[in-house]
C-alpha cells in the first residue's frame, strides 16, 4: 500500500516539472480501489529530552513586517511570534491545550458561566521593575472594549462583558451578561502597563513600538522590513529563556527562507508542500535539517451561500459535497498528508465526532439528488436548469491561495461532468474578504485557521450571525442546529458539551451548509540542533512555553553515529 | 524665458491635480478596504461590530468627497498623514525606506552604464561584426531572463553552495564596524544589484550602439580619423559624444524610477526598500501610504520632465518661442 502511494507520487512529480503548483491539479480522478493511507503525524514533545543548553542566538523568520508591538492591537502572525516572547498572557494553553497559569497564578469561573476571577502572581513585574497589577489587567480589558481602540483580535472575546473590576492589587473579576462555556479562554490575553498608556492616545504611545516586557525577553532593536532583535529580560519572574538573544529576520519569500535555513542563516521556517518535497530530495537539507509535520485544527472548505437559489435546498448542498473528489484532493493536492472532514472542525478537535463519516465521492448519487431537487437539463444544452435558471455560478478563490485554486479547479471539473457550471474566479485577498464577509457570493474556497482550541461554531453557523453583523457568511440557518449551538455554549460540563457538539456534527454533515474538504498538515523545517520542540493541534506559537522553551544543542565534537 | 518656465509650471499644476484625483479614486473605489485586509491572509476574520468600529477609526464611514478634501488639505500643508497599519507618520516610513531603494537602484544604474556604454560603443563601432552579433544575442538573452529566477539561482550558487555572499538583508547581525562593515554592506548589495543590472543592460547598450553606429560614418568622425586619431579615439571622443545626447534625455526620464523599488527583487533579498513598502501597503489597503508614494512618484516625474523641458528651451530658442516644428 505504502509503495503504491509512493509510485503515484513519483508519477505526479514527473508530470509537474516546470510548473509545479498548477500541474498538481489532476481533475481526472482515478478512483482508488482501496482507501488512501493516512500517515500518522503525531504531536511531538521534546521538552524533556536532554539537558537544555544555555546561551546562543535563535534565528527565526517572520514572513512580514509587524504593524505594531502593542499586544492588544496585534492582528498578524509575525506580531504574535515576537510578542509571545515579550508579553506573557494572563492564562496560557499548555501542550495539552488546557488552561495553565501565566501572569495569573489561578482563575476561577463561576458555575453559572458569567463570572471569571483571576489572581496574578506575586512576583510578576514589568521590565522596569514595577509589579504587574490587577489594575493593568483591568485597564487593558477596558481598552479592548473601547470603541476607539482597534483591538480586532480580542474585541469579540469581550463582546458581552458587563463589568470588570480590580478587587485588590493582584486580583480582579470580570462579569459577563451571558453565560459562556469558554469565557476563561478570553484571558489567554497579554496585558499592558497602565502607567505608560493612561491619558495618552492609545494608538500613538511609544510603547506600541517599544513594548514594556513582562515576559522572558525584551526588545533590543527593530529595523523596519529587516529584523527584530530580542534579548533576555533580566527582570522576568520565571525561569530565563535558554537563548541569549532571539533574532527575527523579516523574510517574505518561502523559497529564500528555505535556502537561508540550509545555509545556516535561519533556524526554522514554515514550508509548503512543494518545499517539503524538495527537502526530501535535497542531501544538504538532510544533513542539517529536519521536517516537522503535524495536524492542526485548520481545515479547508468551500463556503456556499445557503440563500442562493442554487443552494437553498440541502439535497443540492449534499450533492455538492458528493461531487467534490475529496479522496483525490487528499492524494493529489495534499500528497496524502490531509484528512477528509465531515463538519466544521478538524478531527483533533473534541467537538469532532469520528463516527460521523464523510459523505462519499459519488457522482451518480449526486446526480440523483440534483434531479430530486428539480435540476434537470431540459433544454439539452449540457447544463442543468430549473424553472428557467441555468445551474451556473461563480466559484471564488483568493488569488494568493494555491491550494484553494486547486480545490476550486478540481471541483469545477467534476461539476462540469455533472452538468453544473462553476466559473472559478480569483480575487485579491482584501476584495475576496469583502465579498465573503458581506455574503455577496455563491461559493468560495476558504481556509479555516484556528489559533485557539475554542470549538464554538456559534459565530460562524448560527442564524443570528448573518452578515453584515456576523460571520455566518453562508447564511446557514437550521433551528435545530441553532438550538444545539446555544445549549452547547452555555453548557459548563465538558462531557455534556461534547455530546451536544457531536449531535451538531451529524446535522452539519447532513445539512452540508458548506463543502467541508480536509484538514491538512502544518509543515515546518528546523535546523537539527534546535531542541525542545513541542507541537500541538494549535501549532507551537499559541502555547506556553512554545518557542520560548526551545534551546540549541551544542555542536557535537565530531558526528559520532554509532553503527 | 521666465514666462516660458512660468507657463510650464502652471501647466504642471492641473497635471498633478489630475494624477492625485485619479490615484485617490482608484484606490478608494477598488474593492476591499483596510478592514477586510486587516491581518492579511493569516489574520482572523473580524466580526461586524469590530469592523464598524475600525471603519469609524479610519474615517472610512465618511463620504468620499469629505475624505478627499481632508487629505488634500493635509497634503497642501506637507503633511502626508499616518499609516493605517502602524500609526506612524507616513513621511517617516517613506524616509526610512528611501535610502535603501536609492542605494540599490542608484548602484544598479551606475553599474548598468559602466557596462552598457563600452559594450554599445564597441558594437556600434563595427556594426554586424562578430562582437556586435554575439554581444547583442547575449544581451537579449539576459534581457529575457526573469529576474526572480536569476535571483534564486544566484542565491543558491553564491550564498548556499559557495557561501561567498550573504543570502539577503542589508547587513549582518551583529554588524561589523569600520572597513569590515563597509565590506559587509557591499557584499549584501552584490546580488540584488546584479539582478537589477543585467536585465537593463540590453536597453542602454543597444541604444548607445545605434547612436554610435549612425555617427560612425559622419563627416566629423571621418575628419577626426583623417587628422590621425585612432579608431578608438574617434569613436569615443566624437561618435559617442553625439550618441550621448539621447542617452542623457533618457536618463532624465529614468531618474524618478530610482524612487520606485523593484518589488520582486526587494522581496527575494528582503531589502527594506520602497517597493516592498508600496506593495505591502496596497495589499493592506494602507491608503495614506499608497497615496503618499504615488504622490511622491508623480511629483518627481513632473519635476524631471519640467527640468528637461526647461533645458531644451535653454538649448533651443525655437522651443521657447513655440515655433518649433
Amino acid at each position: 500500500m505504502k509503495k503504491r502511494g509512493f509510485l503515484l507520487l513519483v508519477l505526479l512529480l514527473a508530470a509537474c516539472r516546470g510548473e509545479e503548483p498548477k500541474a498538481a491539479v489532476s481533475p481526472v480522478s482515478t478512483r482508488p480501489a482501496a482507501p488512501t493511507p493516512e500517515p500518522v503525524l503525531g504531536y511531538i514533545d521534546e521538552s524533556g529530552q536532554g539537558t537544555p543548553a544555555e546561551g546562543g542566538v535563535l534565528h527565526r523568520r517572520l514572513v512580514g513586517e509587524p504593524g505594531t508591538l502593542n499586544a492588544v492591537l496585534q492582528t498578524t502572525l509575525p506580531e504574535q511570534q515576537v510578542l509571545q516572547y515579550v508579553s506573557r498572557n494572563l492564562l496560557d494553553f499548555d501542550s495539552r491545550l488546557r488552561l495553565a497559569p501565566g501572569l495569573a497564578e489561578s482563575y476561577e469561573a463561576s458555575p453559572d458561566g458569567k463570572e471569571v476571577r483571576l489572581t496574578l502572581r506575586a512576583g510578576a513585574v514589568w521590565e522596569d521593575g514595577t509589579p504587574v497589577t490587577a489594575r493593568d489587567a483591568v485597564f487593558t480589558i477596558r481598552r479592548i472594549v473601547d470603541p476607539a481602540v482597534p483591538s480586532t483580535l480580542f474585541k469579540s472575546l469581550f463582546e458581552n462583558l458587563e463589568s470588570i473590576e480590580a478587587l485588590d492589587e493582584r486580583s480582579f473579576v470580570a462579569k459577563f451578561r451571558e453565560p459562556y462555556a469558554f469565557h476563561a479562554m478570553a484571558f489567554v490575553l497579554p496585558i499592558l502597563p497602565e502607567k505608560r498608556y493612561a491619558g495618552k492616545t492609545f494608538t500613538k504611545v511609544r510603547e506600541n513600538r517599544e513594548p514594556l516586557a513582562n515576559g522572558p525577553y525584551r526588545l533590543v532593536s527593530w529595523k523596519a522590513q529587516d529584523s527584530i532583535v530580542l534579548e533576555r529580560n533580566p527582570k522576568y519572574f520565571g525561569p530565563p529563556g535558554h537563548f541569549e538573544r532571539i533574532l527575527f529576520r523579516i523574510l517574505p519569500e518561502n523559497s529564500v527562507a528555505y535556502r537561508a535555513l540550509v545555509a545556516g542563516d535561519l533556524d526554522e521556517t514554515i514550508i509548503e508542500e512543494s518545499l517539503k518535497e524538495r527537502a526530501a530530495h535535497d542531501p544538504a537539507y538532510a544533513e542539517c535539517c529536519r521536517t516537522v509535520e503535524f495536524y492542526n485544527l485548520d481545515y479547508n472548505y468551500i463556503a456556499i451561500n445557503n440563500r442562493s437559489p442554487f443552494f437553498s435546498d440541502p439535497r443540492v448542498r449534499r450533492a455538492m459535497t458528493m461531487l467534490l473528489d475529496r479522496p483525490g484532493i487528499v492524494r493529489n493536492i495534499f500528497r496524502n498528508s490531509a484528512r477528509i472532514i465531515s463538519g466544521p472542525w478538524a478531527p483533533d478537535s473534541p467537538a469532532y465526532d469520528p463516527s460521523v463519516l464523510p459523505l462519499p465521492f459519488d457522482p451518480p448519487g449526486a446526480a440523483k439528488l440534483l434531479a430530486e431537487a428539480g435540476w434537470r437539463d431540459t433544454n439539452g444544452n449540457g447544463t442543468l436548469d430549473r424553472e428557467g435558471r441555468e445551474f451556473d455560478f461563480e466559484l471564488l478563490v483568493s488569488a494568493g491561495s494555491n491550494v484553494g485554486r486547486q480545490i476550486d479547479e478540481t471541483f469545477a471539473a467534476e461539476l462540469a461532468k455533472a452538468g453544473v457550471k462553476a466559473n472559478v474566479r480569483a480575487l485579491e485577498w482584501a476584495s475576496f474578504v469583502e465579498r465573503i464577509d458581506s455574503g455577496r457570493f455563491e461559493a468560495a474556497s476558504l481556509a479555516w485557521s484556528a489559533s485557539d482550541p475554542n470549538p464554538d461554531p456559534f459565530p460562524y453557523w448560527h442564524s443570528s450571525q448573518f452578515p453584515p453583523r456576523g460571520l455566518n457568511s453562508g447564511f446557514y440557518g437550521n433551528p435545530e442546529a441553532d438550538s444545539l449551538m446555544e445549549q452547547a455554549r452555555r453548557e459548563m460540563q465538558e462531557e455534556e458539551r461534547v455530546r451536544l457538539y457531536h449531535r451538531l456534527h451529524r446535522i452539519f454533515r447532513d445539512d452540508a451548509p458548506a463543502v467541508f474538504v480536509s484538514n491538512s498538515s502544518a509543515k515546518y523545517a528546523f535546523r537539527k540542533d534546535v531542541a525542545g520542540l513541542v507541537t500541538t493541534p494549535i501549532g507551537f506559537t499559541g502555547i506556553w512555553p512554545g518557542p520560548a522553551g526551545w534551546w540549541k544543542r551544542p555542536a557535537a565534537p565530531a558526528p559520532v553515529e554509532a553503527r | 524665458m521666465i514666462r516660458y518656465i512660468a507657463r510650464r509650471l502652471l501647466l504642471a499644476v492641473p497635471t498633478l491635480a489630475g494624477i492625485v484625483v485619479i490615484v485617490f479614486l482608484l484606490l478608494h473605489l477598488a474593492p476591499g478596504s483596510p478592514v477586510t485586509a486587516a491581518g492579511g491572509e493569516s489574520g482572523r476574520r473580524i466580526s461586524g461590530r469590530a469592523a464598524e468600529e475600525m471603519r469609524r477609526l479610519y474615517g472610512l464611514d465618511r463620504p468620499l468627497p469629505e475624505r478627499f478634501g481632508k487629505w488634500i488639505l493635509r497634503v497642501v500643508r506637507l503633511d502626508l498623514g499616518e499609516s493605517f497599519v502602524d500609526r506612524r507618520r507616513v513621511s517617516d516610513r517613506i524616509l526610512e525606506a528611501l535610502p535603501y531603494t536609492l542605494t540599490l537602484n542608484g548602484l544598479a544604474l551606475l553599474l548598468t552604464l559602466l557596462i552598457a556604454i563600452p559594450l554599445g560603443v564597441e558594437a556600434g563601432g563595427r556594426p554586424e561584426s562578430a562582437f556586435d552579433r554575439i554581444s547583442g544575442a547575449a544581451l537579449f538573452a539576459l534581457y529575457s531572463t526573469p529576474s526572480f529566477w536569476a535571483a534564486l539561482l544566484l542565491q543558491t550558487l553564491f550564498s548556499v553552495k559557495l557561501r561567498w555572499l550573504p543570502l539577503y538583508g542589508v547587513a549582518s547581525d551583529p554588524e561589523p564596524s569600520g572597513l569590515a562593515g563597509f565590506a559587509d554592506r557591499i557584499s549584501h548589495l552584490a546580488l540584488p544589484v546584479v539582478c537589477l543590472t543585467y536585465g537593463s543592460l540590453a536597453f542602454y547598450a543597444r541604444m548607445v550602439r545605434a547612436g554610435v553606429a549612425e555617427a560612425r560614418n559622419a563627416d566629423y568622425v571621418l575628419a577626426a580619423r583623417a587628422r590621425g586619431l585612432s579608431r578608438r579615439e574617434a569613436l569615443w571622443k566624437h561618435a559617442f559624444r553625439n550618441a550621448l545626447l539621447p542617452l542623457v534625455t533618457l536618463l532624465g526620464l529614468v531618474l524618478p524610477g530610482l524612487l520606485s523599488g523593484s518589488v520582486i527583487i526587494e522581496r527575494i533579498f528582503a531589502w527594506p526598500g520602497l517597493g516592498r513598502l508600496y506593495f505591502d501597503s496596497i495589499l493592506s489597503r494602507d491608503y495614506p501610504v499608497v497615496l503618499a508614494l504615488s504622490l511622491v512618484g508623480a511629483v518627481a516625474t513632473l519635476a524631471v520632465t519640467l527640468a528637461a523641458d526647461v533645458a531644451y528651451a535653454v538649448a533651443d530658442p525655437r522651443v521657447r518661442d513655440g515655433t518649433a516644428e
